[in-house]
């Protein structure tokens, strides 16, 4: 593999559950030896790394993320061999493995935890927090609004309350213990050693707990990033950190520290409002999230993304926004869950492929680096009928035959139901198909994955924001050195001109990226484009 | 361009003459809107960053996920209303009970072409609601000091929501303001075309952009009555083509003080002029309607106490005796020998004893109607023969209600307004009278 310690600014990301991926051993599992067998496919794509769910033994009651075991392989998924070889397979096709570490918070199963239940004087008591009333914290907000109705949950076995943010299985570590945080960091080796390039930290804005205060984004929760990552480029110089913090841009930008935290973490804000964009065909919620994000340090990166393994989040939204997007995209009440949508992103586009492409077209030309959910490069749909966020989480569409050539075990037996119905069903939508096809959405996607992964500036370039009069264009320059991409985008359903002022780049010739098709110079008088219903454009300029 | 329903395609093509270049150009980086609010402006730099401010507020609050703009089609100002209309901004919104918009908000902002005036402002308003396809309008005064949010939900939502076409506007007026439109122009109508609008000549409406297309596509636009009597020609013509009307409560009328204007001898000649020319047009609807009906009022009506209209006597009587005088001969072309009399007998009276009353003074104006409908003089004569009659009958009213309330003068005026209705078959009898026969 490369070795460009900023590799990661210029990633194209593929997230994917290994469980969801491919079933080689026919038992309606996917595992590792399957995901191996697939990532050729992954190769073609074109994506540069592979962020893979949780895949630790669990008792599987949060989809992995309740974990019993940060060093192992849960069974169903196959040995820690499988996932060498997976790993080893990976970089040898220049892909780069991101796993999670789901740091804040374990399974109640898990040894640690079971321990330190088992009487108030264990040696690990202190490793989970505990109270014996439920009068802690109480300015903490409650997430799984769906499911839990408090943040302390009481244990029969030690006649006690325990601390959790998320589901009630799930206790929360003491990151106050300086001992958890070398466990933590023991779990973190372990990963890198065998050569993991990067760690999702999940959860990370709650790893610490202080009375009177909402018990996020504090300050010692920075501390205990600034003591893991300091490890980290003692030890594994060029492994990246991904913090999954879902706040607001100024509260995200903390967990870059100054360089010295984490390398990534995700642009949440932003997500929502490209959904909300396309919908008003208006530019302005994307533009004001942008014009609230600040400058982060040189060495770090945004993680953007459609949609992922959750439900498309609506926290770090207005009231008033929350409204518009359950109205515009969760009209059947079972599509809401917690506070979001639990749907992806083709039928959230109502399989419109012109909208597809462009909110693909603008991810992948924003500031960070995109992040494509598994499944989406295809346009696959979901099902909302099945609990939690697993409608999201169903097996990949290989193609139209056998359980969509996921697996060759009894349709019963597959971990969830392949979608079926005539619109995304895999009979309809699946990978084989429109491999063989130019004009499909897969090979689309692989032409602009390949645009991307050429053009540096999209990665690691700046973004200057233009105003064109009408508002339901998104006009941006991303520049780097001297190259400069100006991305137009037509948000309307309707067709669209844009009068830009491109003054600054007089004399440049804007070269369409997909077609290499010369458009006029640029003068000193605005520069007409007329765009197409959903219509965009990457030109890069060149000058002569 | 596509046409509205029921409008052939075309035939409201914007005139070159009223959309400027600029204006078309900002139209159109604008595209289709559902809510268009128009605030034609001149010279009004004193009150249009409030007034801006309380359209920004109520289009946020009330119709948030909707298409907006803001058009100030303005008549040359000198004084940098423009500017100040582009400007003007909200800070916080929270402050003022609402969230930050979700859409962009558009402003548009140029000055016409044409005649600066009323006409050309409003059918410069109605031509961008052709363009951008507006579903509902609004028209807000530039002066307005007692405009709040709440007007654009009162203005637009009967509308947008509830589907009418015209929203013509009830404010709540101070003691004996607007008597030339509570006491001639609205019963006049109300009597004759069977609807009973308060505020006939606005300055605030909603109207649908199905109802601004139709105004767009009347023959009108370079005649007087558009020119001098708009408004009314407006309501007459919605209610005639069968348009959907009804009114909305908007509080009290508070406007500042006008930098031009015409004196009260003038503002009578053209909006009763208007209203007679109306009268003309409307003929055979009019004279077959029925007993007028109530509309439907949104809003929710409150009073607040207003100072009342300062109100001078001081030689009232002796203008009006003067100016009856000079214009008997006029008068005497106009008015029937019955009606003269009486008038000349109300001029013998005392100033404590002066009283016009009010079955006179709608049979005044009945035959100046019939007289003007036959032409009986020069119309600009005969119009200019109204003003004193008008002095005299406002001062009669006020002398006569000083002490009042201002309930009890809507009541004095609701029951004028039945006078004009019961004595409809009079102006009729007037409207075909020969020339020459009895008067």
């Amino acid at each position: 593999m490369a070795t460009d310690a900023l590799w990661y600014k210029d990633a194209v990301i593929y997230e994917l559950h290994v469980r969801a991926f491919y079933d080689a051993d026919g038992d309606g599992v996917g595992e590792f030896r399957g995901l191996t067998l697939k990532l050729e496919y992954l190769q073609e794509l074109g994506v540069s790394a592979i962020w893979l769910l949780p895949f630790y033994p669990s008792p599987l009651r949060d989809d992995g993320y309740d974990i019993s075991d940060y060093t192992g392989i849960h069974p169903a998924y196959g040995t820690i061999d499988d996932f060498r070889m997976f790993l080893d397979e990976a970089h040898r096709r220049n892909i780069r493995v991101i796993t999670e570490l789901v740091l804040n918070h374990t399974s109640d199963q898990h040894p640690w935890f079971q321990e330190a239940r088992s009487s108030r004087d264990n040696p690990r008591r202190d490793w989970y927090v505990w109270s014996d009333t439920i009068e802690r914290y109480k300015k903490a907000r409650i997430i799984f609004t769906d499911t839990e109705l408090s943040n302390w949950a009481w244990d029969p076995v030690s006649k006690s309350y325990y601390w959790h943010r998320f589901f009630s299985h799930q206790p929360d570590l003491n990151y106050d213990n300086p001992v958890v945080r070398e466990a933590i960091w023991g779990v973190m080796k372990f990963w890198f050693e065998m050569g993991v390039d990067g760690l999702r930290l999940d959860a990370v804005p709650y790893l610490v707990e202080r009375e009177d205060t909402a018990c996020e984004n504090l300050p010692e929760t920075h501390d205990v990033l600034k003591f893991l990552r300091s490890r980290v480029d003692a030890h594994f110089p060029g492994k990246m950190l991904l913090a999954e913090a879902n706040q607001w841009p100024r509260e995200v930008r903390e967990y870059f520290g100054d360089g010295d935290e984490c390398q990534m973490a995700f642009h949440f804000p932003l997500m929502p409002r490209m959904f909300m964009a396309i919908k008003l065909e208006d530019r302005k919620p994307i533009v004001d999230i942008l014009q609230q994000t600040p400058d982060i340090p040189g060495n770090c990166q945004w993680g953007i993304f459609l949609r992922n393994h959750d439900e498309l989040t609506l926290e770090m939204v207005t009231d008033e926004e929350r409204d518009y997007m359950y109205d515009e995209f969760a009209r059947e009440m079972r599509a809401k869950i917690n506070v979001g949508i639990r749907r992806r992103l083709a039928p959230l586009m109502e399989g419109d492929r012109r909208r597809i492409e462009l909110m693909n077209g603008l991810l992948m030309s924003m500031p960070g680096s995109p992040i494509i959910y598994y499944g989406d490069e295809i346009g696959m749909g979901d099902n909302i009928y099945l609990g939690d966020r697993n409608g999201v989480r169903t097996p990949m569409q290989w193609n139209g035959g056998w359980n969509a050539g996921f697996s060759g075990a009894d349709p019963e037996q597959l971990y969830s139901p392949i979608i079926s119905n005539p619109v995304y069903g895999y009979q309809a939508v699946n990978a084989e198909s429109q491999r063989r096809y130019d004009h499909s959405l897969l090979s689309w996607m692989k032409r602009l994955i390949g645009l991307r992964k050429k053009t540096r500036a999209l990665g690691r370039g700046t973004m200057e924001l233009l105003a064109p009069p009408n508002h339901h264009v998104i006009a941006y320059m991303r520049a780097l050195g001297g190259e400069r991409i100006l991305v137009v985008g037509n948000l309307s359903s309707q067709a669209q001109a844009a009068e830009l002022d491109l003054r600054q780049w007089k004399g440049s010739i804007p070269i369409e990226m997909s077609g290499g098709n010369l458009f006029p110079p640029i003068g000193d008088l605005p520069y007409l484009l007329t765009l197409g219903s959903y219509e965009f454009y990457w030109f890069r300029l060149r000058r002569l | 361009m596509a046409g509205r329903e029921g409008v052939p395609a075309g035939s409201q093509l914007p005139e070159a003459s009223t959309i400027s270049e600029e204006f078309l150009r900002q139209l159109t980086a604008v595209g289709e809107v559902d809510i268009l609010v128009g605030v034609p402006t001149f010279n009004n730099r004193d009150t249009i960053e409030r007034v801006v401010s309380a359209l920004q507020v109520g289009l946020t609050k009330y119709f948030q996920r909707e298409r907006c703009v803001l058009i100030n089609p303005d008549g040359g100002s000198t004084d940098g209303t423009p500017e100040i209309f582009k400007n003007a901004s909200v800070r916080d919104f929270g402050l003022l009970l609402t969230s930050n918009p979700l859409r962009t908000f558009h402003r548009v902002s140029a000055p016409y072409h044409g005649i600066p005036g009323k006409e050309t402002a409003l059918r410069t308003l109605f031509t961008a609601a052709d363009l951008l396809r507006a579903k509902a309008c609004a028209i807000v005064s530039p002066d307005s000091l007692s405009i709040t949010p709440e007007w654009v939900d009162s203005l637009i939502r009967p509308i947008y929501r509830e589907n009418f076409d015209f929203v013509a506007p009830v404010y709540q007026r101070r003691k004996f303001d607007g008597l030339l439109v509570r006491g001639l122009v609205s019963p006049v109508v109300a009597a004759l075309y069977g609807c009973k609008i308060r505020e006939l000549v606005g300055p605030d409406w909603g109207l649908s952009g199905r109802l601004a297309c139709h105004f767009l596509g009347k023959d009108v636009w370079e005649e007087d009555i558009t020119t001098f009597g708009l408004e009314v020609w407006m309501t007459t013509t919605a209610i005639v083509d069968g348009f959907r009307i009804c009114e909305s409560f908007l509080g009290p009328k508070i406007q500042a003080a006008k930098q031009y204007g015409q004196d009260v001898a003038g503002t009578v000649r053209q909006v009763v002029g208007a209203l007679f020319r109306c009268l003309d047009t409307h003929e055979e609807f009019w004279k077959t309607r029925g007993a007028p009906e109530a509309l439907p009022l949104y809003g929710f009506p409150y009073d607040v106490a207003l100072e009342p209209i300062p109100f001078s006597k001081r030689g009232i009587m002796d203008t009006f005796r003067a100016q009856v005088d000079q214009l008997m001969p006029i008068l005497e072309s106009i008015l029937t020998p019955q009606t003269l009399v009486e008038i000349r007998n109300m001029e013998r009276l005392s100033t404590r004893e002066f009283d016009y009353p009010s079955e006179l003074w709608v049979k005044t104006i009945y035959e100046f109607a019939a007289a003007h409908h036959r032409s009986v003089i020069n119309r600009d004569h005969l119009l200019q023969a109204l003003p004193p009659l008008y002095r005299g009958w406002v001062s009669s009213f006020v002398f006569r209600n000083q002490k009042a309330d201002a309930a009890n003068i809507d009541q004095k005026l609701e029951a004028l307004g039945h006078d004009f209705e019961n004595l409809k078959s009079y102006l009729i009898d007037r409207w075909s009278a020969e020339a020459g026969g009895e008067r």
